[in-house]
Formats: C-alpha cells, structure tokens, sequence
C-alpha cells in the first residue's frame, strides 16, 4: 500500500515538476485528438444519415398493364414469401393516378389528355434492415426484375450508392487521419515523459543502485502518460463537444437547412469512453517508447 | 563470501580491470586502495551488477553474477548497501524519505520501515534531524545519511567509492568509525579510496590496484 502510494505520489511529483511542458503536452494531445474526433463525427453523422435514408427508401414495383388479377396475386405472394422484404403496399393504377394528381395538380392535365391512365400499377416495397445496402439493394433489384409481370423495378440508386461512397472515403480518411495524428500524440506524450526522465535521472540512478526493480522505477511515468493521454483526449472531447454544439446552432438558425439540426448526433457516451481509453492507451504507450528509449541510452 | 576469478574489464578495448583475482571473507574489512583510473570503481560496480565482466567469473555468496538476468540485479542490491562520494541523496525527500527507500522498493511494511529507519538514523548519530531536507544538512551529516540508507536493510556487504573524497580528515574520522561499527555487527565492507589518511585509521587489509591490475595484498594487523 505505501509502495503504491509512493508511485502515485512520485506521478503526481512528475507533473507538477514539468507543469508547463505537461500543460503544452495535455494542449497539444487534445489539439490532436480533436482534429481525429471530427472526422469521426463526421462519419458518425453520414452513417447514421446513410441508415436514415436506407431505411427510408422504398423500392418500386411496376407492373405490366395487361396483368391479370391471378397473375397480380401470385407476384404478391412471391414477393411475401421474399425473406428481403419487410413490407409491401399494393398501388392500383388508379391510386396511382389519384396520387399524382394530389402531388402534381398542375400536371394533372397532360393525363387527362392522354385519355386513358398511362400510370402502371405497382407495389411498394420496403426492404428489411439487412438488405438496404447498396448491393444487397441492387442484387435485390435485378433478381425481382426477372419475375414474370414484373415491367421495371426502381429505386434511388444513386443517391443510396453515392452517400454509401463518401460514407466510405469518410472512414478511410478518418483511419489514415486517426493514425497519423495517434502517431503525432504518441510522440508528443513520449517528448514529455523523456524530459520527465532526464530531469530526474539522478532519482533513477539512485533507486537503481538500491534495488528498484525496472518495473517501480517505471510505473510513475507510465502513470504520468496515461494521465496526459486520458487529459487530452477528454479536452479533446469537450472541444469537440462545444464545436458540435456552436455548429449545430448555427445551423438551426440557418432555416435553408431547416430539421438537419435535428439529425445532428454527437457521440454516444459509450463512445466519449472509449475514445477516453484509447486517449490514455495511447499516452501509455508514449511513456513506454521514451523508458525504452531511456533504458537502452543508460544500458 | 566474494571471490573474483581472473576477471578482466574493458572500456573502448582498454583494460580497466585485467586478470584480477581475490577473495574476500565474510565479515572482512577491505580497503581497496590506488590512484585514479586504478580499477577501483570498475571493480565495485561488477559487484553490484552495474558493468559485467568481458572475462572470468564473479561469485557472490556462491552465485555468479555473470548468470544472473536483469531482473535478479534489482535483488542482488538489494542485499548491497551502497556508499558514494557524492551521496546520492534525494534533495527533495526528507531525511526519513531518503534513509527509507531501500524498503520500500523492497515493500516493506510501513511500521517496518519507520522501526529501521530509527535504527539506522540511531546507529549514525541523525535521528533528530529525520525531517530535514539533505541541503540543510552539512557534507558530513549528508554522508552519514548516505551510510544510513546503505545499512537501513540490513545488507550482507557494504561497498563505499571514495566516502571520504569530499570530507576533512575529522569528518573522514567520523566515518571511518561508522563504518567499523558496522563492519563489527558482522557486515562485510569494502572502501575503495586513495585517502591516505583512511589507510591511516583503517588497519585492515589493503588490496592496491594499478592500471587495473592487483599489484599488492597487505594483511592488516587488526
């Protein structure tokens, strides 16, 4: 207990004997991790648009005009019988017409021209969670395309493969992202540590010479790296927090983007924890580069 | 208890030792005597494991150091008490601190460590001043702590470089004696130094090293 309360004690010495360059440390990990962070809440957003928007498209089923009603119930079957599907609405093509007359009362009158209803009868249908994907969505598309009645399946393909596309340039700038700047962090924390190192060399030799194993000698200072890792990425978080915050504002006051506020997500605590851990992961591993370095200078 | 076999020490391929071989008994008193450069500290710093030899063989108690891994040295001094001419002493740690830390890198229990420290303040003559800082405390007290720390644990030899290279020949006196009471409580001591007036009061056996070999043994008459 008081060999632990000594190790705390001496982490504790560390920090304050080098409070400038630990407070630059602390800064600059947290300048670091936040750059890192919004990226992440960036791909954070998209992705829960991306999901959002999956889960509202809904794929249409056109039908061929001279169908029979025979031929119109097998399809329906088919399609319930489809594992894909997690719901399906039959559209006459008399609703069809009496819903673009709502939608489009202007236009309306181009049909009436047209003397009979050009619009097809068609169903609509909501895929299951599994296969909204783009792939799965298209893979599903050319299969139901096949089935006999069936004129045209459509769906908003672009729109699902672009967002699916920079949701995924988005991740991998947020890894190549992540790891430099993981890297930049670790360096930062290992530069404290070793100025932490050298300033105490003395003490080290001395508990050297009285028998401190490498194991008491070291554990102050990768308390000291994994406190200014923890330290900076929570500042990091409350920076980002507070910039999630002022933008999310300005972006409700700005009514040309009127309810995007509201699709707005910062992190879920969950998260904020891991993103702490990784923070003093991270600082550790920093404390640990510069006493290997250190050990092998005085070897 | 120590016994060196024809054991040889190079630094940039210069000897520093060179087919040293001796003994020394448990309970001995030995002054390791010669001018700089002679191979006095490279000698002490192979018995505590700090350097290893590029030749021979070391025993301590029976044991090689040359097999010991890294993590047994840590153990090794454990059992050492270690005197320096600078002392060593942590600046910012009371005497208490300073005198203690030998146990509790050892994780000695905390009324252990104040029952030995007391003794070992006791023992040189500074219990009184147990929460003072080492800058308050002249060089002779400075050095008395350093013995204190050393023999705080009870070690089995005590190795001092140069203790007396920053002392007067009364505060020399002082220390000289200290250490004859430890050696007479059965703690194997070796001083290495080039103070003549150590050789004066310590009437022991002399080892003289030069240019890193053994180039005289004298018995003492005490």
């Amino acid at each position: 207990m008081r060999r632990l309360l000594y190790l705390l004690r001496e982490a504790v010495a560390n920090v304050l004997t080098n409070r400038t360059t630990t407070l630059v440390a602390v800064a600059t990990t947290a300048f670091t991790f936040a750059c890192v962070g919004v990226f992440l809440l960036l791909y954070v957003n998209l992705k829960t648009m991306a999901a959002s928007l999956e889960q509202d498209i809904q794929v249409m089923v056109y039908l061929q005009d001279d169908l029979t009603e025979q031929a119109r119930n097998e399809i329906e079957q088919q399609l319930k019988s489809d594992r894909a599907i997690a719901s399906l609405t039959f559209v006459s093509k008399e609703r069809a017409l009496a819903d673009f007359q709502v939608q489009f009362p202007s236009e309306s009158r181009l049909l009436q021209g047209l003397g009979q209803n050009p619009l097809p009868a068609s169903f609509v249908v909501t895929l299951a969670a599994e296969s909204r994907s783009s792939d799965a969505m298209r893979r599903w598309a050319n299969r139901t395309q096949l089935i006999p009645g069936v004129s045209q399946v459509q769906y908003n393909q672009e729109w699902v493969e672009a967002l699916a596309g920079i949701v995924r340039y988005i991740e991998v700038a947020a890894i190549i992202v992540g790891v430099i700047l993981s890297a930049a962090s670790v360096t930062i924390i290992a530069n404290t540590i070793r100025l932490a190192l050298y300033s105490r060399r003395e003490e080290i030799e001395i508990l050297g010479l009285i028998g401190a194993s490498t194991t008491f000698i070291r554990v102050p200072y990768l308390l000291e790296g994994a406190a200014l890792g923890l330290c900076g990425s929570a500042l990091s978080l409350v920076i980002l927090k507070s910039g999630f915050e002022l933008f999310r504002h300005q972006i409700h006051s700005a009514t040309r983007f009127l309810g995007v506020d509201a699709l707005l997500t910062f992190f879920p605590f969950e998260m904020c924890l891991v993103l702490m851990l990784v923070g003093l992961f991270l600082g550790c591993a920093g404390s640990f580069l510069s006493l290997l370095r250190f050990g092998e200078g005085r070897a | 208890m120590i016994q060196l076999f024809h054991v040889s020490k190079y630094y940039d391929r210069r000897p520093a030792l060179s087919d040293v071989t001796l003994e020394i008994e448990k309970g001995e008193f030995v002054l390791l005597m010669g001018p700089s450069g002679a191979g006095k500290s490279t000698l002490l710093k192979l018995l505590i494991g700090a350097e290893r030899p590029e030749e021979g063989q070391i025993l301590v108690q029976g044991r090689s150091l040359s097999k010991l891994r890294a993590s047994e040295i840590p153990v090794l001094r454990r059992k050492v008490g270690i005197v320096l001419q600078d002392f060593r002493l942590l600046p910012k740690k009371t005497v208490f601190e300073n005198v203690s830390l030998p146990l509790l890198v050892q994780g000695a229990a905390t009324t252990e460590i104040r029952r030995k420290v007391a003794e070992a303040l006791r023992a040189v003559g500074l219990d009184h001043k147990k929460d003072l800082f080492p800058p308050g405390l002249s060089t002779g007290e400075q050095q008395r702590i350093c013995i204190a720390r050393a023999i705080v644990n009870g070690p089995i030899m005590l190795l001092a470089d140069e203790p007396t290279g920053n002392l007067d020949p009364d505060l020399t006196s002082e220390i000289i004696e200290l250490f004859k009471a430890i050696n007479a409580r059965g703690t194997t001591i070796i001083v290495a130094t080039h103070d003549p007036n150590v050789l004066a009061q310590v009437n022991r056996r002399v080892i003289t090293l030069a240019h890193g070999k053994v180039v005289s043994r004298e018995q003492g008459t005490s």
